[in-house]
């Protein structure tokens, strides 16, 4: 079962690559953001996953939710600047 | 100047997850001493609980809650707590911060006394890192001129 962890987790890292290049050539702020924002959500899977492999989840599920906080506030803060800008 | 947002969505969910955001923090700073988190982190998400509350409900409404002397109020106090409780450990005849001195005043054993101690150290900072990221936040939002000094200032800014 581990195993299976340890694979998943690496797929999801690759994958947060791929959100990287939208994120740092993407056309657009708006692309940026929400490249940003799936790079978040997919951490905060990876570390969940490296709870289960190391068989101490109830640890990590208190770092990932205060990552899914700040990350659902840093996408508000960035669209509220934008509309501020008036950019949007 | 921060306005409120005309976004129904946004203003809803923020509505809903503002409490649920508090009691996590609060759990986040009781519970720093055996699991992740503490007194800083905790106060950090209750800071942007406050921040969020800014950032969808206006400047206007975020200053009634929560006004800048209140924050300003509320880190000196924070930092109270945490040199008080200090300064109790060196009348109790011990060394600054050293919570088993405190247990002739809980009348406790000193380990329950040492667990106490640094609860109540980390709810002082937990205090001062929450007024601080708000008005560190509320300082940078508007570039430290309130609405109601612009008068004052008039065109000249």
């Amino acid at each position: 079962m581990s195993n299976f962890f340890l694979l998943f987790g690496m797929g999801l890292f690759a994958l947060v690559f791929l959100c990287l290049y939208r994120a740092v050539f993407g056309p657009g702020v708006l692309n940026r953001i929400a490249a940003i924002s799936a790079i978040g959500t997919k951490t905060l899977v990876i570390l969940l996953i490296m709870g289960f492999i190391y068989n101490r989840v109830e640890m990590f599920v208190d770092i990932s939710m205060v990552y899914a906080l700040l990350n659902f506030i840093g996408t508000i803060t960035a669209a509220k600047y934008l509309e501020m800008k008036g950019e949007l | 100047m921060i306005s409120v947002t005309d976004d129904i969505i946004i203003r809803a969910v923020a509505r809903i997850l503002i409490p649920f955001i508090q009691v996590y923090a609060l759990y986040v700073i009781m519970h720093g001493h055996h699991s992740p988190g503490g007194g800083f982190q905790g106060g950090v998400i209750l800071g942007a609980s406050f921040i969020l509350y800014l950032i969808t409900h206006g400047l206007e409404d975020a200053k009634e809650r929560m006004s800048e002397l209140k924050a300003g109020l509320l880190s000196s106090f924070g930092l109270l707590i945490y040199s008080g409780i200090g300064l109790l450990c060196i009348i109790e005849g011990s060394n600054y911060l050293d919570y088993g001195g405190l247990s002739t005043i809980l009348k406790v054993i000193p380990a329950q006394a040492r667990s106490l101690g640094i609860l109540g150290i980390e709810i002082g900072v937990g205090i001062t890192v929450m007024a601080v990221m708000y008005s560190v936040f509320f300082d940078i939002s508007t570039g430290g001129i309130l609405p109601e000094d612009e008068e004052d200032l008039g065109e000249g800014r």
